[in-house]
């Protein structure tokens, strides 16, 4: 088992409606159950942030930095065989459509 | 926070986004209505996020109502300048207490009804005070808008965009009107609401889930309305008039999602609750002497619901009523119902005379119910020929889905 890091990237649920937020999370709800143990965490992220390029160099605050798809809304981090597995789960995500997944094994494996 | 696994509420986020937009509105005036919006979009997604991982909190609401006022708070130190614009509140000394206040429940009702003069606001046109009323108060999303209206995303957006436009123009102050501008402006908010009703309830979208729910959200703004002018009779008879419409919601629809003509809807389905609501809020409408059509639509209405059968209707007195109705506001569709109802009182024959006299005055053209009538009774009548080109012509004009289902099986017979 590796770990992989699942990268969301756009501004999807901005225009979605209500209802149609609801039912992600009956969605996203059924997704983290079936996952078990292979879900290890997620986070969303605040869009406004800092962005620095040097040490010297002046901080671009209060972003968003970027065109909205390439904004990383937040991330996923699941448990899985290999880049296969972790795809496949990825393909399960609930947010991928209004979101960009980007799906990046870890480096140092745990054990 | 408990690790639940139940279900949330039928539509607990659309009916929690039309609440907190209308309180947080009222916070930060009309002019910032977008940031509103916003930012109760956010806070339903921070929920939808939370609750899938952690399980759903024992009052959600609640829990909604305490991630908006840290939102607000945020915003309010984040973006001092917004006060200035600020017309109902001032958050000088006690800021965390006012803030609390306007979430108490009564106060939400009080904002949603400031939130309803706001969408009806006289400076807009119709159209665009229903899209808001929808969106902003009912909490449907643009593409359900859209559906309604049989329009797409980018026009009601571009609607929507535009009438929050005119509203920060006419820099309204977001509150109830009293004294002599009171009265117009309910005659607004009423038709709007009447408006609203109709679009659920003989919309030409598909989806009967939603419309029963643009026509139940018409019911429960029309109450806070009712609640807050309880001496306005045409409130109640309004109110009387889609609750008795309503109940007859799931009788229109068959299982298979077919629509029930109303002669052959089975009266066991009708909501007796419904029915007994609407009842009493007619009867409590008529204690004066002035006649609004809301009255007389509601006594159509009352007396279908009291039939004991399609055949044992009181046609008579309802062909009185709707001469009523025709005499306040003349309007060819009311002459369409009269010809309708002439069936029964002095046969179809009568009847096809009265559709024959609207056809050539040309005054219903693309009106698909009027050839529709007329090829329904001609087929009745034992004319599949001359019927078959009425259902034909019927069929060109646009009916919904579920009436074209209809219309082409009585082609077949044909």
């Amino acid at each position: 088992m590796r770990e992989y890091l699942l990268i969301l990237k756009g501004d999807g649920m901005k225009d979605m409606s209500p209802n149609d937020l609801q039912s992600m999370f009956a969605q996203y709800q059924e997704w983290v159950t079936d996952l078990g143990a292979q879900y290890l965490g997620g986070q969303r992220l605040e869009e406004n942030g800092a962005y620095l390029v040097s040490k010297e160099g002046a901080v671009a605050t209060d972003g968003p930095f970027l065109e909205s798809k390439e904004i990383i809304a937040g991330y996923f981090l699941v448990q899985a065989e290999d880049l296969d597995d972790a795809i496949a789960i990825t393909k399960t995500v609930p947010h991928l459509g209004p979101y960009g997944i980007e799906v990046r094994p870890l480096v140092w494996p745990k054990m | 926070m408990s690790g639940r696994n139940d279900q949330l509420m039928d539509e607990l986020f659309r009916k929690e986004y039309g609440k907190l937009v209308a309180t947080l509105t009222r916070l930060f005036g009309i002019a910032h209505m977008q940031l509103a919006e916003d930012m109760v979009q956010d806070a339903l997604i921070t929920a939808m996020d939370k609750w899938s991982v952690e399980g759903i909190p024992d009052n959600p609401s609640a829990w909604l109502i305490q991630v908006s006022k840290r939102k607000v708070l945020n915003e309010l130190k984040r973006n001092k300048m917004i006060l200035e614009h600020h017309q109902n509140l001032s958050f000088a000394n006690d800021e965390i207490a006012q803030i609390d206040s306007v979430f108490m429940e009564e106060e939400i009702e009080d904002s949603q009804l400031r939130m309803i003069f706001t969408c009806c606001h006289p400076a807009l046109n119709a159209e665009s005070q229903i899209a808001l009323t929808l969106k902003t108060l009912c909490g449907f999303g643009v593409q359900e808008v859209a559906n309604a209206f049989l329009s797409s995303k980018a026009t009601i957006n571009k609607r929507l965009y535009r009438a929050k436009k005119i509203l920060r123009e006419t820099n309204a102050p977001f509150s109830i009107p009293s004294g002599a501008e009171l009265l117009p402006r309910l005659q607004t908010v009423t038709t709007t609401l009447y408006l609203l009703f109709n679009e659920g309830y003989n919309s030409s979208s598909g989806d009967s889930v939603i419309q029963k729910a643009f026509c139940l959200e018409a019911i429960r703004l029309t109450k806070y309305l009712e609640n807050k002018f309880t001496d306005v009779p045409e409130i109640k008879a309004l109110l009387g008039l889609m609750c008795l419409h309503t109940s007859r919601f799931d009788a229109r629809i068959d299982d298979a999602g077919g629509i029930v003509i109303f002669e052959e809807q089975d009266r066991s389905l009708w909501s007796k609750d419904l029915i007994q609501k609407g009842m009493q809020y007619l009867k409590a409408s008529m204690n004066e002497k002035r006649l609004t059509p809301y009255h007389i639509e509601a006594s159509i209405a009352a007396q279908h619901s009291i039939a004991e059968s399609f055949e044992k209707t009181n046609w008579k007195a309802i062909y009185e009523n709707y001469q009523l109705l025709n005499s306040l506001k003349p309007n060819p569709i009311i002459q369409l119902n009269l010809a309708i109802i002439q069936s029964r009182l002095e046969g179809m024959e009568e009847s096809l005379k009265m559709l024959y006299t609207i056809e050539t005055n040309n005054s219903l053209v693309n009106y698909h119910l009027l050839p529709a009538s007329q090829g329904i009774f001609l087929l009745k009548l034992n004319k599949p020929k001359e019927a078959k080109s009425y259902l034909e012509k019927a069929l060109q004009m646009n009916p919904s889905e579920k009436e074209k289902e209809y219309l082409k099986a009585q082609l077949e017979k044909c």
